[in-house]
């Protein structure tokens, strides 16, 4: 329905049909689109790779790609669908449903929302360039070590290869960029009287996906970027034979059993919505099935070691991981039967919607038995590396894929207001689940197969025909699809609001597709329906409120008359007047910075996958200069030139000369240090430089987004989005670390607790440097405290002093760490004549990776202090609200802050 | 615990009552066949169930909506969910489910006990089982027999002697594996894991590799060939090239306790041969 007019342009939004808009754009629906095509994209990318194996075991030893070949090829079909293609397209229904179906009018942060797509994106392109540097990672999906680190990689593949592992690590940070986003939209931007209970299933489904996302991917993040430094500075957490290899498995399982559920969870939302529309009833046991599914979600960080049954953990281990695993399915066999009696007394209308959803609990039926045949250990032990493993994970995982296709077909009207072609979708489904099971069910007949190998035995040869021929059929059914999206966009009939008959979450009460700010007033589910609220001017001068109950006219399925949505039912009250007046502000959605961002990232990721160790820290340290000076550049020009601008471009002049100076001390000279730069180390530099400026210009850009006034918000009524955010992140970060420390004791609980020092650390590492940086940090902690308190009164002269106290504390940790480290890489001392750097040992490569992860850290809060600074000169944060950023900023210091408390003793006393 | 203590009484769980000659391959093919049974029939009623109610609530423009469904309240656009029925139903399939998962679970888990346990005698006249190192590497397999003879690739055993294996690495994560004989474990480098099986049959198998370990992950497949005792006897004499010292290890009667799989990394043990 779009008889609205397109008001885009008034919030600075180019048209669809443009470009540009489409590079801006910071709107929820928009990305939702980006995510899918993208996603959709990627599946293309991973299916091309799935049919040239599937050519390879047309015949036992086939020729097509050689064994390296072959692997690569296995690898990345897996990490492309999994990661690229899967998650990414359930969250692009995501992006486009969850605001309207909870009833926000965007995500809480529009501009990160745009940011996690475009990064995504951006590490797509970075995965798929990895194919032309060499070769992209070909030791499984699942990276096993050492098998993955340099010293077992050709040289020509080890580019390429570490490209591969920076893709992952720029996906990884746009899912957590989500996943903040996210759950602060849910906690803070609900309808109000909509109860977390009562959002509609996918979205519920969604708020236990990204919970999930925001801890699992933490671990996977610290497993990246351990192995990045395997690469990138030679440390050897993975090469080391006491513990390496299972520190990997333990890293990733912890993160890769949730991720089974994160690619799942959407679908069974999915699921859920399209069988109680296309049925006609509310789904049996709504209350049993969200606890049941809360269940998984947390249960599911206790099952990994089911995945490492055939190492040489203990009787007992295996058993609880037995007990977990068992304990598991339970909740999903309650959701599949709740799923089914929902059908009984239905009315039932088999459109392809349903047709998918309900295929997709057939196959997850199957996968789910054949999943309990995994669950017992005896059975594990001959299942695992073997085909039954690739079918059971391929029926539940794709089982899922396939109902998140329905919910593609189910929405498609929503997002185009054009109606999807019904013979065609019938068609593809036909195709789809034929292909499905011919394609995967003979991998459980010759389960003897093993996995990743291309050679089997000839009496196979018969199902693994089948098996090809069910991979083409399957293929082909999704041009099928993409030739019926492409048509309806063109000629598809009119979609109405609300084509299907029983549909009852929000998105169905307003036009197809929604306008840019969703809803015809500020929704409100209060009295237990959706009814919208808007303001407008009384004859007599004071307001009106008038309150329009959605959808009370039925429309007609199939297009036939188009209703509009809450037409009717309109009573007038004189509540909200005020808070309403709050919701007119205005918003903006419209930034290109995130796309500038992103795009910066890759190029210096491209270059960092190339970089020799030697070069790889000078990049960044130019660009922090750059960083610096632009502060001073963009904030006087912006904001009126002071004193405090030229200081902090000479800073930043000095950061970059003093680094020149050190570079050219290091390499014989400066005209040396450029002879011996690769294109690599160009492309790192100007990866940062444009990273720096695009940061800085996001965020000196005035972007509103006003907070919901009317929402509910429980249980974080008293915080704000940002605050929010900020811990969700933390909380993340507390993972991420928590992993690091654990890596630590892990390996050296292996080694052996007390030998460790002995055996693998130097005299000269004291004490005394650490115990100096604790009370720089803790005196720096106080200074922020302090500042929030000026900034608080509106004390201008007191907060400058006290932050670029914090800044100065900040400075000196940072400069007695390399003071510290400096010493270290050049000792002479005994069994350490050569230095203790990156790769003397697991104690210096842990010492030097997760210290220098938290230095890291502190990095970071200084440029934002120094930006701080900048903005508090020409007297931002004064007052009680404004001072909120500060206070966001001190959560954040005071984390790194407590993390050092943990890291001290770990790193120096113990 | 003595030699067949857990395992004998497993033998009788498990219903076997043709004495001590049950192998990991039977204790395997026994547990498939009951899971692919019950999995299959599983299978069967809950889709055919699912089939059949699909089927008969579609809606085919005959049905008379009010008549036959008075109770159920169809969802209308835009309203909160409200309860919906049908929680006992749904509890009782749950229950069902669950007891089904349950059980065949606890009952796997003595044979699961029996597979881990320590090999038992189980040729009557009581033969210790012989010990075998593997070592995997890029692309083969080495194997180090108690006397300190290595051979490489293709394993040589004796039929119907259990055989227990010490495995690991030497550079990457392999998985040895015999399918026909339903053994396999991980080869991990600076761990050691445990496996026995028997072989009940002379002829020629094949051990694989389950787990991707480089370019040639594909071809590291090495023979292994099954002998009659007697000719494996012959065999065997006539590689004591291998250091006495290395007799002292094969001495592994079903003295070892249950936990002796679990040891985790004991690279001693391995160079103690090699
Ligand atoms: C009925 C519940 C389930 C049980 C009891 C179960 C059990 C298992 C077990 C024990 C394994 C390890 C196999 C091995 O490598 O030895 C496994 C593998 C796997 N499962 Fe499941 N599973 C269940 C449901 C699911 C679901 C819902 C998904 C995804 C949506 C899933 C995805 C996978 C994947 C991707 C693997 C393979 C990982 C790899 O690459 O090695 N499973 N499953
Ligand atoms: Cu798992
Ligand atoms: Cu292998």
């Amino acid at each position: 329905m779009t008889e609205h007019a397109d008001h885009d342009h008034e919030h600075h939004l180019p048209p669809k049909s443009s470009v540009k808009r489409w590079l801006v754009t910071t709107n929820h629906k928009d990305i939702g689109v980006l995510y899918i095509i993208t996603s959709l994209f990627f599946l293309v990318a991973g299916g091309i790779l799935a049919m040239m194996i599937r050519a390879q075991l047309w015949t036992p030893g086939g020729t097509l790609l050689g064994g390296q070949g072959y692997n690569q090829a296995v690898t990345s079909h897996g990490l492309l669908m999994v990661f690229w293609f899967i998650s990414p397209f359930a969250f692009g229904l995501a992006n486009y449903l969850v605001p309207l179906q909870i009833g926000a009018d965007d995500l809480a942060f529009p501009r990160l929302n745009a940011m996690s797509y475009w990064v995504y994106l951006f590490s797509g392109l970075l995965f798929l360039t990895s194919f032309f540097l060499g070769s992209s990672l070909a030791g499984g999906w699942t990276i096993y070590q050492p098998l993955n680190v340099p010293a077992f990689i050709p040289e020509v593949n080890q580019v390429g290869s570490l490209a591969t592992i920076f893709a992952l690590m720029l996906f990884v940070a746009a899912v957590t960029m989500g996943s903040v986003n996210f759950l602060t939209t849910f906690y803070r931007m609900r309808a109000e009287g909509l109860r977390v209970r009562d959002m509609p299933l996918f979205s519920v489904s969604i708020l236990l996906t990204v919970w999930m996302m925001l801890f699992a991917f933490a671990a996977l993040l610290a497993a990246v970027i351990l192995l990045s430094f395997d690469h990138l500075l030679g440390s050897v957490w993975f090469s080391t034979a006491e513990g390496g290899s299972l520190l990997w498995a333990h890293l990733f399982w912890f993160f890769g059993h949730p991720e089974v559920y994160i690619v799942f969870f959407p679908a069974l939302g999915v699921m859920a919505e399209v069988f109680q529309t296309f049925s006609g009833k509310r789904i049996v046991g709504r209350k049993w099935f969200v606890i049941a599914m809360a269940l998984v979600a947390i249960q599911s960080f206790v099952v990994w070691m089911h995945h490492m049954f055939l190492t040489a953990i203990n009787l007992p281990i295996k058993t609880i991981f037995m007990a977990t695993t068992i304990g598991i399915s339970l909740p999903f066999d309650l959701m599949v039967f709740a799923l089914i009696y929902t059908l009984a007394k239905g009315k039932i209308r088999f459109k392809t919607p349903f047709l998918f959803s309900f295929g997709a609990l057939l196959l997850f039926i199957l996968g789910g038995i054949t999943g309990v045949f995994l669950g017992a250990v005896v059975l594990d032990y001959q299942f695992r590396g073997t085909y039954w493993v690739v079918a059971h994970f391929h029926y539940v995982m794709f089982g899922g894929g396939t109902a998140l296709i329905g919910g593609l077909y189910y929405w498609y009207p929503k997002m185009t207001g054009k109606m999807y072609d019904e013979f065609l979708g019938k068609v593809h489904f036909a195709m789809f689940f034929v292909g499905f099971n011919l394609l995967y069910f003979p991998m459980f007949v010759v389960w003897e197969t093993p996995r990743r190998v291309f050679d089997y035995a000839a009496e196979f040869t018969m199902w693994h025909r089948l098996a090809t021929v069910g991979a083409f059929l399957f293929a082909a059914s999704f041009l099928v699809m993409i030739y019926n999206m492409f048509k309806s966009l063109h000629s598809g009939e009119e979609a109405p609001d609300n084509p299907w008959e029983y549909a009852s979450a929000g998105e169905w009460a307003v036009p197809s597709p929604p306008p840019l700010e969703n809803y015809p007033g500020v929704p409100s589910y209060a009295g237990g329906k959706l009814s919208f609220l808007t303001r407008s001017e009384a004859a007599d001068g004071g307001t009106v409120v008038e309150q329009e109950v959605a959808g009370t006219e039925q429309t007609a399925p199939d297009g036939g008359a188009i209703a509009h949505a809450g037409a009717a039912a309109t009573t007038p009250t004189t509540d909200y007047a005020e808070e309403l007046a709050l919701e007119d502000e205005h918003a903006d959605h419209a930034s290109i910075w995130p796309f500038a961002i992103s795009a910066s990232a890759f190029v210096t990721f491209l270059g960092l996958s190339g970089i020799s160790k030697a070069y790889f820290i000078w990049p960044f340290v130019f660009a922090t200069g750059f960083m610096v000076a632009y502060f001073g550049i963009e904030g006087g020009r912006r904001e009126g030139f002071g004193w405090i601008h030229p200081v902090v471009m000479a800073l930043g002049g000095a950061i970059a000369a003093g680094g020149a100076y050190l570079l050219a001390i290091d390499k014989g000279g400066l005209g040396a240090a450029i002879d011996g730069a690769s294109v690599y180390f160009w492309l790192t530099t100007v990866g940062a430089f444009m990273g720096a400026a695009t940061l800085t210009q996001l965020g000196f850009e005035e972007f509103n987004v006003p907070e919901p006034a009317i929402a509910e918000q429980w249980p974080f009524e008293a915080v704000s989005n940002v605050k929010l955010g900020m811990w969700m992140f933390l909380g993340s970060d507390v993972i991420l670390f928590g992993a690091f420390i654990g890596s630590y004791i892990f390996m050296r609980v292996g080694h052996g607790w007390t030998d460790w020092h002995h055996d693998f650390i130097p005299e000269a590492h004291v004490v005394l440097p650490g115990l100096i940086n604790t009370y720089l940090l803790l005196a720096s902690s106080f200074a922020v405290v302090l500042a929030l308190v000026a900034a608080r009164q509106q004390n201008r002269r007191r907060l400058l002093g006290y932050l670029i106290t914090t800044f100065l504390l900040g400075v000196g940790f940072l400069i007695n760490k390399a003071v510290e480290w400096e010493h270290l890489f050049h000792l002479h001392e005994g069994a350490f004549a050569d230095g203790w750097t990156f790769t003397t040992n697991i104690a210096s490569s842990s010492f030097y990776i997760t210290t220098g992860l938290h230095g890291a850290h502190v990095a970071v809060g200084l440029l934002i202090t120094l930006y701080l600074i900048v903005r508090a000169y020409n007297g931002a944060y004064l007052g009680e609200e404004e001072a909120d950023t500060i206070e966001h900023f001190g959560l954040y210091w005071h984390f790194v802050d407590i993390v050092w408390l943990f890291l001290f003793p770990l790193f120096y006393i113990l | 615990m003595g030699p067949g203590g857990i395992s004998t009484e497993i033998a009788y769980v498990l219903g076997q009552t043709g004495g001590l000659s049950r192998t990991p391959a039977d204790v395997f093919n026994t547990v498939y066949l009951v899971f692919l049974i019950l999995g299959t029939l599983v299978g069967v009623v809950v889709i055919g169930y699912t089939l059949t109610k699909a089927w008969r609530y579609r809606d085919d423009g005959e049905r008379d909506d009010e008549s036959e469904s008075d109770k159920v309240v169809r969802p209308v656009l835009g309203h909160l969910p409200t309860g919906s029925g049908g929680g006992k139903k749904l509890f009782v399939s749950f229950g069902i489910s669950a007891v089904i998962v349950l059980s065949l679970i606890v009952w796997t888990y003595s044979a699961l006990l029996f597979v881990d346990d320590t090999p038992p005698e189980v040729a009557a006249e009581g033969e210790e089982p012989l010990e075998i190192e593997v070592v995997g590497k890029q692309f083969n397999w080495e194997y180090t027999y108690p006397n300190g003879h290595t051979e490489e690739p293709t394993l040589y055993i004796p039929e119907d002697r259990p055989i227990r294996l010490k495995v690991t690495a030497a550079d990457v994560w392999h998985n040895y594996g015999i399918s026909e004989f339903r053994v396999k474990t991980d080869a991990i480098p600076g761990q050691t894991t445990t496996a026995w099986f028997v072989a009940d049959e002379t002829g020629t198998y094949e051990a694989v590799c389950y787990e991707l370990c480089g370019s040639g992950h594909s071809a590291m497949r090495g023979d292994v060939v099954v002998m009659e005792q007697e000719e494996f006897e012959e065999w065997y004499a006539n590689t004591t090239d291998g250091s006495t010292s290395a007799s002292v290890n094969s001495d592994v009667t079903g003295d070892t306790d249950a936990n002796a799989n679990t040891n985790a990394a004991d690279p001693a043990a391995t160079e103690g041969e090699a």
